[in-house]
C-alpha cells in the first residue's frame, strides 16, 4: 500500500504541493462537494436542529451501546440472519473466510466499505485464494490501480479523468486516450455487471444497524450494494459496533443528513433496509470492535464513534484538499481520519496536519468535536514523548522563555533588531518554513510594553 | 469603564502599532485604560502542540499578572490568544480568582459590540476592505456566524464596521476558509500552510479591496508576509486601527 | 471468553453519560407535496408521470413489448412479458421493470419498495430501466414521516429509490447509470 512509506504528513503534502496546478484541481473538486453540502442543508430550515439531533442519538446509542447491540443480535436472529461477533480485525477476516470458504465461495463481490479497508479484508481474501471485486466505481478504479482510497466517499478523488482513462485502457480494455466520464463508467458498468451475475457471494458495508428492528441500513449512490446484496444466495454485512440506532426514528434524521452532508444529495439514490436473508439464501451480519470499545473509554476520543462517514469534514479541511488522501498515513484521512487514526501513525505527524481553524467540527452533520479531538492527539502524542518536528527539544525551551519576562524581552529585543538590521538574505536561512515562503515581518523599534511606559506612565 | 488591556506577546513584540490602536480607541471612547504589568504568551503555541506541562509557567504567569487587578473588562486585540488564554486559565487553575479573570475576558470586537456598543465612528473611511474572518474569533468567539452553520445570520465585526462612514466592507472567496497560519502550523507544515496563505492572500487582493481586515494578528502577519512575498496591491490592517482611525 | 462477550463486558465502562433518547418534533412542510416531489425527482435525475398515470403506464409498456423489449411487471394493471423467476440471475437481460411502490417522500423524491411490490429483490436493480407505481396520496413530506409509516416486520428487505443510478466517482462528473437502472419514472396514481 501506498501509506506504508515512512515519510511525514509534511514531507509527503511538500510533494504533493510541488504540482501547484493539481494542488488547485484537487482543492476546486473538495470544496465543490463543501459548496453543494452548503446548498443542501441550507435548503432545510431545521438542518441545525438535525445536527443536535444526529449527535444527542448518537450519544444515547453510544451510552447503552451494550443493550442496543444485544437488542439488535437478537432481533437479527428472529428474522433468520446470523450474526457474528469480532473482537478485532483479524477476527472478522477469519469469520468472513470461513463463511466463504463453508460456501466454497470463489469470488465475492464487494461493496464499499471503510471497515473492510481498516481490517485488511481483500489482501487476506486474495490470500486464501478468494477473487474480491470491489464495485463501487471510484473503488474499483483504485483497486485496479493498486492504490487505498484518497477519501471515504470518493475514493479516487486524487486521479484525473484521463488518468482512469489510462488504467481502464490498460485494465478493461477501454479505447486509448478515451476519458470521458460517461463513457468510463458505462464501460465500468458493462465489466462488473459480468462479475456482480457470476460472483458466489456479496459483501457490504453498514450504514446503520437498527436495534429495534433487527435490520440494517446500506446507502449507495451506485447501486452496486444492491446488485451484490440481491444476486448471490450468500450475502454478508461488516459493521463496526458505532454503526448502531436505536430506531427508525433516528434512523430518519441520519438519513437526512448523510447524503446531504456528503454530496448535496437529498438521500442517496439507494437506502436499502435488508431485513432478513432472500428466500432460500442465508446472511451474515459481522460485528466488529477492532479498538473501538477502548475509545470508548476516553471521554473525548468516544465521541469519534458518533461520526456516520459522510466525510463532510474532509470535503472542508482546507489542509485535506491541499495535501491529499496520502499524506495522512491513516486509511482514513483529514479530520475524522486524525481524530481516529493519529495514534496508529508511527511518524506521529498526522495530528499536526491540521490548523485547529475548526471547519470540521461545524460541518459535522453528529457534531463530533473534531478540532477537540485533534487537539487532545497532540496531548496524548506529548505525554506518550512521541513529539514530531523536534518539539520535544525546542517546547520546553519556548515554555521557559515565555514563562520568564526579562528572558523573553531580551530575547524579542534581539529578534527585532535582527529583523529590522541584517538583510534579508542573511535572516532567511535562519527563519525556516516562515521565510521560505513568506517574507519577514516587519519589525517595530520598540514593543508596545516600551512605549506604554514612555507615553503613559504615570 | 475601566478596562485592563491583555496585549499577547506577538502583538506586544512585533505588533505594536496594534496596541497603541486598542488603547488610543478605548481612551477615545471614554474608557480608563491600564495595562497590567507581568504578561506573556497565553500559551498556546504550547498548548495546541500538546506540551500542557511545559505551557504552565507561562500561562501561571500570564493569569497571575491580571489576578486582583481592579477593572470591569480584560480586553485582547487578539481572537485566537484570548481564545487560549480562557482555556488555558481555566486548564491550570480552578480557583475562584482565575475564574473573575476568565469572566472578564473579552476579545476587541465582542466588547465593543456586546459590553460597551458604539453608537457610530464619525470620521469617513472611504476604502473598500476585505475581511478576514479568522477562524477561532468566527468559530470559538462566535463573532459571526460561520459559513458551515445554517442558523440565522449575524456578524460582529460588520455590524462595527458599518458604523463607519464611508467604508466598504467585501469577503474573499471562500468566505472565511482559514488562511493556514494555525501557530506552530506555519513552521511544521510550512508547505501546505504557505499554499493556503497564498491562496487566502489572493482571494482577499482579488475583491479589489485596500486593506485586509482581521481582528487576529497573528493571521494579520502570516498574510502580510504572504501579501508582500507575492507583491498584491493590499495591505493589511487591524480592526482597531481601521477603527481608532474613524473615531 | 467469547468475543461477545468481550465486547459486552468492554462497554460496561462507556466514558459517555447516559444520554437521554431524544425526540423528533420537526414540524413536516405540508404545502404541495406532489409539487414538492416532482421537484425532488427532477433534481434527482428521475421523471414524473401524473396524468392518467396508469393509462400512459399501459400503452407505453404495450409499445416497448411490441418493440421486442423485455419487461417484467409486479403492477396488476400492467403486463410485461416476463415471468418472476426465483434465480434472480435470470432477469441480467431485462430492459424494463415495472414495480409498485408502497410510498413517496417530496423531500428528496424517493419511492419507499419492498420485495413483496419487486416480485424479486434484484428487480429494481438489474433492469436497464424503472417504472415505479405510487399512489399519490401516499406521498409524505420527509423521512421522519415515511419511517413512522413503514412496517419491516412486514418484509425482509426494502428500499428507498432516488431517482436512477449515478455516480461521480470520476473527477465530480455526475453520471447517469452506474449499476442500477439508467432511467427511473415515477407514475403517480
Amino acid at each position: 500500500m501506498a501509506t506504508t512509506t515512512t515519510a511525514n504528513h509534511a514531507e509527503k503534502a511538500e510533494i504533493f504541493c510541488r504540482d501547484e496546478a493539481r494542488v488547485d484541481w484537487h482543492s476546486k473538486a473538495l470544496w465543490l462537494l463543501r459548496q453543494k453540502r452548503d446548498r443542501a442543508a441550507s435548503s432545510l430550515p431545521e438542518w441545525e436542529e438535525l445536527r443536535e439531533l444526529g449527535s444527542e442519538y448518537k450519544l444515547h446509542t453510544l451510552s447503552h451501546l451494550g443493550e442496543y447491540l444485544e437488542q439488535f443480535e437478537a432481533n437479527c436472529i428472529k428474522q433468520g440472519i446470523q450474526v457474528h461477533w469480532a473482537k478485532d480485525g483479524a477476527e472478522h477476516n477469519r469469520i468472513v473466510h470461513e463463511i466463504l470458504a463453508k460456501h466454497q465461495v470463489k469470488k465475492l463481490v464487494k461493496s464499499k466499505s471503510m471497515l473492510t479497508e481498516e481490517c485488511h479484508l481483500n489482501p487476506y481474501l486474495e490470500q486464501h485464494g478468494i477473487e474480491v471485486i470491489d464495485t463501487d466505481l471510484g473503488e474499483r478504479i483504485i483497486q485496479l490501480n493498486k492504490q487505498p482510497p484518497s477519501h471515504i466517499v470518493v475514493p479516487a478523488i486524487h486521479l484525473k479523468k484521463e488518468e482512469v482513462g489510462e488504467l481502464f485502457h490498460e485494465k478493461i480494455g477501454t479505447e486509448k486516450g478515451a476519458s470521458d466520464p460517461t463513457y468510463l463508467t458505462r464501460a465500468a458498468r458493462q465489466h462488473l455487471r459480468e462479475h456482480f451475475l457470476s460472483a458466489d457471494a456479496a459483501m457490504t458495508g453498514v450504514n446503520m444497524a437498527i436495534a429495534d428492528q433487527g435490520a440494517i441500513v446500506v446507502c449507495t449512490n451506485e447501486g452496486n450494494a444492491d446488485m451484490g446484496g440481491n444476486l448471490p444466495s450468500l450475502t454478508l454485512h461488516s459493521m463496526g459496533i458505532d454503526k448502531m440506532v436505536p430506531n427508525m426514528e433516528a434512523a430518519s434524521v441520519l438519513l437526512r443528513t448523510l447524503a446531504r452532508n456528503a454530496i448535496g444529495q437529498p438521500i442517496t439514490t439507494y437506502s436499502s433496509f435488508y431485513h432478513g436473508p432472500k428466500p432460500g439464501g442465508e446472511m451474515h451480519v459481522i460485528i466488529v470492535d477492532n479498538g473501538r470499545t477502548k475509545a470508548l473509554k476516553d471521554k473525548l476520543l468516544a465521541e469519534s464513534l458518533k461520526c456516520i462517514r459522510c466525510g463532510g469534514c474532509i470535503n472542508t479541511c482546507p489542509v485535506y484538499r491541499r495535501s491529499g488522501g496520502y499524506s495522512y498515513n491513516y486509511f482514513i484521512p483529514g479530520p475524522i481520519g486524525i481524530a481516529v487514526g493519529a495514534q496508529e501513525d508511527n511518524t506521529n505527524t498526522t495530528a499536526w496536519a491540521c490548523t485547529l481553524c475548526g471547519s470540521c467540527t461545524y460541518v459535522c452533520p453528529t457534531k463530533v468535536p473534531l478540532d477537540k479531538i485533534i487537539a487532545y492527539q497532540r496531548r496524548l502524542k506529548a505525554e506518550q514523548g512521541t513529539l514530531p518536528y523536534g518539539k520535544d527539544r525546542y517546547m520546553p525551551i519556548v515554555g521557559k522563555v515565555m514563562g520568564s519576562a526579562t528572558l523573553f524581552n531580551c530575547a524579542m529585543s534581539v529578534a527585532r533588531f535582527s529583523l529590522r538590521n541584517l538583510p534579508n538574505a542573511m535572516l532567511k536561512p535562519f527563519s525556516g518554513a516562515w521565510g521560505k515562503y513568506r517574507e519577514l515581518p516587519k519589525a517595530p523599534k520598540t514593543s508596545f510594553e516600551a512605549w506604554y511606559n514612555k507615553n503613559r506612565s504615570e | 469603564m475601566k478596562i485592563a488591556l491583555f496585549i499577547p506577546c506577538l502583538v506586544n513584540q512585533l505588533m505594536p502599532q496594534v496596541a497603541i490602536a486598542t488603547l488610543e480607541l478605548l481612551e477615545k471612547l471614554g474608557h480608563q485604560v491600564i495595562l497590567p504589568k507581568g504578561q506573556t504568551c497565553c500559551g498556546q503555541p504550547m498548548t495546541n502542540s500538546g506540551c500542557f506541562n511545559e505551557a504552565r509557567s507561562t500561562v501561571l504567569k500570564l493569569l497571575n499578572a491580571f489576578k486582583g487587578v481592579e477593572c470591569d473588562a480584560i480586553v485582547c486585540p487578539a481572537a485566537s490568544c484570548l481564545v487560549a488564554a480562557k482555556e488555558n486559565f481555566h486548564e491550570f487553575d480552578d480557583s475562584p480568582e482565575a475564574q473573575a479573570v476568565i469572566n472578564k475576558l473579552y476579545e476587541l470586537t465582542e466588547f465593543l459590540h456586546d459590553v460597551a456598543p458604539v453608537e457610530q465612528f464619525t470620521r469617513p473611511f472611504p476604502h473598500k476592505v476585505s475581511m478576514q474572518m479568522s477562524c477561532h474569533g468566527l468559530r470559538m468567539l462566535t463573532l459571526a456566524k460561520a459559513s458551515e452553520l445554517m442558523s440565522p445570520g449575524y456578524n460582529k465585526l460588520e455590524a462595527l464596521l458599518n458604523k463607519v462612514p464611508n467604508i466598504e466592507v467585501v469577503y474573499p472567496e471562500p468566505h472565511d476558509e482559514c488562511c493556514g497560519f494555525g501557530g506552530t502550523f506555519a513552521m511544521d507544515e510550512g508547505a501546505v500552510s504557505a499554499k493556503m496563505g497564498k491562496d487566502k492572500a489572493s482571494a482577499h487582493a482579488n475583491t479589489g479591496a485596500q486593506y485586509v481586515v482581521g481582528y487576529d494578528p497573528s493571521c494579520l502577519m502570516h498574510l502580510d508576509g504572504m501579501i508582500r512575498r507575492l507583491q498584491l496591491p493590499i495591505e493589511t490592517r487591524h480592526l482597531a486601527q481601521i477603527l481608532n482611525e474613524a473615531i | 471468553m467469547s468475543s461477545k462477550s468481550a465486547i459486552l463486558a468492554a462497554l460496561d465502562s462507556v466514558a459517555i453519560a447516559k444520554h437521554e433518547m431524544p425526540k423528533v418534533a420537526i414540524a413536516p412542510r405540508l404545502d404541495d407535496l406532489v409539487g414538492q416531489f416532482d421537484a425532488s425527482l427532477k433534481a434527482v435525475g428521475g421523471s414524473l408521470v401524473k396524468d392518467n398515470a396508469i393509462e400512459a403506464l399501459q400503452q407505453q409498456v404495450a409499445a416497448l413489448v411490441a418493440e421486442g423489449n423485455q419487461v417484467i411487471s409486479q403492477v396488476a394493471e400492467v403486463s410485461g412479458n416476463r415471468e418472476t423467476p426465483e434465480d434472480p440471475h435470470a432477469l441480467r437481460d431485462i430492459n424494463y421493470a415495472v414495480i409498485q411502490g408502497e410510498l413517496a417522500v417530496a423531500e428528496n423524491g424517493s419511492v419507499w419498495v419492498t420485495e413483496q411490490g419487486a416480485g424479486i429483490r434484484i428487480a429494481p436493480f438489474i433492469c436497464e430501466n424503472l417504472y415505479l407505481v405510487v399512489k399519490a396520496d401516499t406521498i409524505v413530506a420527509n423521512m421522519h414521516e415515511a419511517l413512522k409509516l413503514i412496517n419491516l416486520q412486514d418484509t425482509g428487505y426494502g428500499v428507498f429509490i432516488s431517482g436512477p443510478s449515478k455516480t461521480a466517482d470520476i473527477e465530480q462528473a455526475l453520471v447517469i447509470g452506474a449499476h442500477g437502472a439508467c432511467t427511473l419514472t415515477v407514475y403517480l396514481v
